[in-house]
């Protein structure tokens, strides 16, 4: 069976990994996890949970309880380049307080400079250690755009002023794995945006190493554990996507599996905010929703521990796990068709095409939804 | 001595001066920037609204409502309903209170020789993130507010779910802040009084009161406050008067040569922002005993920060109370934002203070934008003969520990000055 042969391969990758020496003799997260007060029932929910994210069976669950206890085993060293702390956030503060920042909090710590207690001198000099004592075992992440080139002097960092391409470049060579946490260190991100004032580039431009992508502004914090459990498990990196995403969080498009995609198939569409589509959870795609172009899991997903997300709060998605979405992905509150042929017809953008010209050869994806949602409204005339 | 402030939002250099054992001079540096003004100019005015709450991960809650704000001031006749105004105010009044928490038990806790309480931190701010998201989709970084009110159209079920969350945010507080009954607390008008609670909070502050530090983090007594909503007022305190008519047009902001940040003051003067400047403005019971009692000092500070949780969060109760769900979330501006040539500006208080944010419009693209932070004006930092509001807190005393305790009360945020 194919299950049972993946099955045996990630125990006998676990099996290794509880040789390694761990962060702290005295502590094992099993402990730290129950001294929180969870019960190892709470424990393998989680795990239940994590399981079915990674897409992997039920079955699986028993390993991914053991990969969680076993994440002491590779310390996680996390950097802030140029952003607004806005992934620590998701992680670390308004996710859970619960098993995944426990354990977050409990092998990130070498090096985390909003939460960590050291600063200044001695925080520098626990980067160096770290870096050191790990040689080539530490998991790297990295949060932010990172200004490169003659303009790296707009992002110093620590005591010596080294710079941050400088620090994100060390840190690369040596780690086992470096993940690009959110938008801004997987693809630039708002400081990116035209004109790019600081010339702010992706961290896979600094490095020559490998970098998994887990862009989001924000990311959500299933995203963030994921993938790191997912190294911990496979010891390999996840299948990508062309902009190195992983497969299992960003293999299909937010629309795919969004909730209001009923009303998108029926043609039911919110015309303006506030209207009687958007109170009865009409799709959202013609007031600026950019579901069908974005690849990203929110819509299974959600966040702040699945409490909402954009398109159940009615705002529409803008893209944020997307290169460049800045500007790419504008205008904010009208759907992309209206500018993606914005040359071709004149100005008047695909959907005013559908409408007055009639609909030509849908060939890409981009202009058959746009021209769907234009037939439906020429279907559905307002009352 | 060079000393790196880190653990606040980002990374600040002081640079502590000594003068016969004692802090004579302190030149606060920021060595980031993104230069987000800079990337507005140009774009469509909508725009602003999903890019700005990126400015800060932290408060990017207050960027969203002051840019929509802004956007709106913008227009003549613009109508908002009653919903839409209390939707909003709900949402920062929660992202102010996850915020004092953050800072009470990550940031300032570790100063009294306790430990970093990481999960009392986080388990409220979970609870308020989610009533966050109840109304915007998530948090950080939600775009639910838009010209004209907000996106979404929330139902009884909704209501009952925020009103759950805030009533565990209470209990939390009642069991671990301040261990007494929230009406107790809020009722309580005696600083001195509140010494004889036990909880986290009052441990604190006993601590404070029996060293020395309560003298310390003493500064201008000068505090200023812009936003206004149905609860903040709008106006300044000088040594206890204050007034409320104060204007935007006297505030100023000037370039630094040494550092990315921006200096701002208001007639010429540095004034505190914040909690305390709140309370101070809005004549709040409680801190004014503390601040007639102790000045502007760490104990001042500190109370006032802390005790505005309880305060926001029995007033968005009320909020709560009195929505009326039939009213409309959204009512379409009547002028289409591309015919649009405007300036407008909006003044919101943030949990660290006010924020402010000015827009110059031309038929729809952003000809100008400018955002000035809280921690601005509070870390301004002043020359020696002219020091800004943390700098004189700072100077006297005689050890950096202190010192950078003093600095963090202000619960600065670099993210945001050097946006």
């Amino acid at each position: 069976m194919k299950s049972n042969s993946l099955f045996n391969k990630l125990s006998s990758r676990l099996d290794e990994l509880s040789n390694l020496p761990k962060l702290d003799d005295e502590v094992s997260i099993s402990k730290l996890v129950e001294e929180k007060g969870f019960s190892r029932r709470e424990f393998m929910t989680w795990a239940g949970a994590m399981t079915s994210m990674l897409m992997l069976p039920a079955s699986f669950t028993p390993l991914v309880a053991k990969a969680a206890e076993l994440a002491d085993r590779l310390p996680l060293v996390w950097l802030h380049m140029a952003e607004c702390t806005g992934c620590s956030e998701s992680l670390l503060r308004t996710a859970t307080p619960s098993i995944d920042s426990l354990i977050f909090d409990y092998i990130s710590l070498e090096y985390h400079e909003t939460l960590m207690a050291a600063a200044g001198w001695q925080a520098e000099q626990n980067l160096e250690n770290a870096i050191e004592k790990y040689k080539g075992r530490y998991i790297l992440m990295v949060e932010g755009g990172i200004p490169h080139g003659q303009s790296d002097y707009f992002l110093t960092i620590g005591a010596h002023g080294k710079t941050g391409e400088q620090s994100a470049k060390e840190a690369s060579a040596n780690a086992a794995a470096i993940f690009a946490i959110g938008t801004c260190s997987s693809f630039g991100g708002v400081q990116a945006a035209a004109p790019n004032p600081t010339n702010a580039t992706a961290l896979s431009n600094v490095t020559d190493r490998p970098v998994i992508n887990v862009p989001g502004c924000p990311p959500s914090e299933s995203n963030i554990v994921g993938t790191l459990l997912h190294f911990i498990l496979y010891g390999t990196l996840p299948a990508l996507d062309v902009y190195n995403r992983p497969k299992w969080a960003y293999g299909l498009r937010i629309h795919d599996a969004c909730e209001r995609r009923g009303r998108f198939d029926a043609g039911e569409f919110v015309e303006e905010f506030g209207d009687e589509g958007a109170k009865n959870g009409f799709c959202l795609y013609k007031v600026g929703c950019k579901g069908p172009y974005t690849f990203n899991n929110c819509s299974k997903q959600k966040f702040n521990q699945g409490t909402s997300w954009p398109v159940q709060a009615g705002h529409g998605c803008m893209g944020c796990s997307e290169p460049d979405f800045w500007d790419k992905m504008g205008i904010v509150h009208e759907p992309l068709g209206d500018r993606l042929y914005h040359t071709t017809f004149g100005g008047l953008g695909a959907d005013a095409t559908a409408d007055k010209i009639g609909v030509g050869i849908l060939t890409v994806t981009a202009i058959g939804i746009a021209a769907h949602a234009a037939i439906s409204l020429v279907k559905k005339p307002k009352e | 001595m060079i000393k790196l402030i880190e653990k606040i939002e980002g990374e600040a250099k002081l640079n502590f001066n000594f003068k016969d054992g004692k802090i004579d001079f302190v030149d606060v540096e920021f060595m980031s920037t993104r230069n987000i003004e800079n990337i507005l100019r140009g774009k469509r005015a909508f725009d602003a609204l999903v890019i700005n709450p990126r400015v800060c991960g932290i408060c990017g809650h207050a960027h969203l409502i002051a840019t929509v704000q802004a956007l709106e001031s913008c227009y003549d006749n613009l109508q908002l309903s009653n919903k839409a105004k209390a939707i909003r105010e709900l949402t920062l009044n929660f992202e102010l209170i996850q915020n004092h928490f953050k800072w009470f038990y990550l940031t300032m806790f570790p100063f009294f020789g306790h430990k970093q309480q990481i999960l009392k931190a986080t388990y409220p701010t979970q609870l308020m993130s989610k009533a966050i998201a109840v109304f915007g989709g998530q948090y950080p970084h939600t775009s639910y507010a838009v010209v004209g009110g907000v996106v979404c159209e929330i139902t009884q079920m909704d209501i009952i779910k925020v009103e759950n969350y805030i009533s565990q945010t209470l209990k939390f507080v009642e069991e671990n802040l301040v261990k007494i009954d929230s009406k107790t607390l809020l009722a309580c008008k005696d600083a001195d009084a509140l010494l004889e609670f036990s909880g986290d909070l009052p441990d604190i502050l006993r601590e404070i009161k029996n060293t020395d530090m309560i003298n310390h983090a003493k500064s201008y007594d000068r505090f200023i406050a812009f936003g206004e909503n149905s609860f903040f007022k709008k106006g300044k305190s000088l040594k206890k008067k204050v007034s409320h008519s104060i204007s935007l047009k006297d505030v100023k902001e000037t370039e630094m040569p040494t550092s990315f940040a921006k200096n701002v003051s208001y007639k010429e003067k540095y004034y505190e922002v914040g909690p305390l400047a709140r309370a101070m403005v809005n004549k709040t019971a409680l801190i004014v005993d503390a601040h007639k009692k102790y000045g502007d000092s760490l104990y001042s500070r500190i109370l006032a920060r802390a005790y505005e949780i309880t305060e926001l969060l029995n007033y968005s109760k009320k909020l709560i109370k009195n929505l009326d769900l039939a009213e409309p979330s959204y009512i379409e501006p009547q002028l289409d934002i591309s015919k649009l040539t405007s300036s407008g500006y909006s003044a919101v208080e943030a949990a660290r203070g006010t924020l402010i944010h000015k827009v110059e419009i031309e038929k729809g693209i952003i000809k100008n934008y400018e955002i000035i932070t809280p921690t601005q004006w509070n870390l301004s930092g002043g020359t020696r003969e002219k020091l800004g509001v943390s700098q004189k807190a700072m100077v006297g005393l005689s050890d950096i520990k202190t010192a950078e305790l003093v600095f963090k009360s202000f619960d600065v945020c670099s993210i945001c000055t050097t946006h």
